[in-house]
């Protein structure tokens, strides 16, 4: 079940991020997962949607992008600075 | 609102990768060599270690760490074998050890007086080969009792491996394991592997491996 703990530190990953960027929301997180990083993508799926449901995340959705290889890695953060476009 | 996108690109395993290194750091600082023994579960890594201690236990001074899902149950058998303190790392439901619960360990192992630590992981060949513990090697222990064909469906560990410790020989006889398909499979995933055949029950059965460990261990055995 260790799907559970890269959920975690994916959400401590964009927890510090968020906090660098000082940005108000965050509303996807992409991350890239290798076909060979012994991840069961949908075990992932599962436990992010579960984390992602609870403050600071709330609203926000897990993008999973399958990759060759063994690669796992934070891709990207769609994040909401909170204020409005000009 | 301003929605846009920040690029991160950063590996997930980057902290527990961290904190590896630490670990490998302060072995390395103590000149302490340290594996990582993994398996499916029932392999017999916990019988080969309580062999280990028991044997060469007066030779050398082994520390280990176990890892278990559940119960302290393999630290127990390894501790009536060794005067030295087992580490016993319950994960609660966590397939596998992560680098920082080995840092953790180090704290209660005296390192100075240690010629060699053994890490038994959680038994399983999916997950322990994405966390770095910081060990010299990872060494997985192969039961005549499995497939043959475990390396092939599980190449991750074995391309990781520095060696193959079968296990359970004295079974060979009794179960159709075809030992030179095995090999093949395993020299397929990594031709560089190391290759150990072992019986914890037989008679002699432990040689290899103690040749193994003896010429690994710290200090130079005086006998």
């Amino acid at each position: 079940m260790h799907e559970l703990g890269v959920a975690l530190e994916v959400c401590r990953m964009t927890e510090a991020r968020l906090g660098a960027d000082g940005v108000a929301a965050v509303r996807a997180i992409g991350l890239e997962v290798g076909d060979e990083a012994g991840v069961e993508v949908g075990n992932l799926q599962f436990c992010l949607e579960a984390l992602l449901a609870e403050p600071p995340f709330a609203g926000a959705r897990p993008v999973i992008l399958r990759r060759a290889g063994d690669v796992l890695r934070l891709a990207f953060l769609e994040v909401d600075d909170g204020c409005t476009n000009d | 609102m301003a929605v846009r996108t920040i690029d991160v690109r950063e590996r997930v395993m980057a902290r527990n990768d961290a904190i590896a290194a630490q670990v490998r750091e302060r072995l390395r600082a103590a000149h302490v060599p340290a594996f990582n023994l993994v398996s499916s579960p029932g392999a017999g890594k916990t019988l080969l270690l309580e062999r280990t201690l028991a044997d060469l236990g007066r030779e050398l001074s082994i520390a280990v760490v176990t890892g278990d899902v559940q119960t302290q149950n393999d630290a127990d058998r390894l501790a009536r074998h060794t005067d030295r303190l087992v580490q016993a790392v319950v994960t609660n439901g966590a397939c596998h050890l992560d680098a920082r619960q080995i840092l953790t360990a180090l704290d209660s192992i005296d390192l100075e007086s240690t010629d060699l630590l053994f890490i038994e992981n959680v038994g399983n060949l999916v997950c322990p080969a994405g966390w770095d513990l910081g060990e010299d090697a990872k060494i997985v222990l192969f039961s005549v009792t499995e497939g043959e064909d475990k390396p092939v469906k599980y190449p991750k560990l074995f391309q990781q491996a520095s060696t193959v410790v079968f296990t359970k020989l004295d079974l060979l006889s009794h179960v159709p394991f075809r030992m030179e398909q095995a090999v093949r499979f395993a020299r397929q995933v990594n031709p560089d592997l190391k290759i150990l055949s072992t019986s914890a029950l037989a008679p002699g059965g432990m040689d290899q491996w103690y040749q193994f460990v003896r010429a690994h261990a710290r200090r130079p055995v005086l006998r």
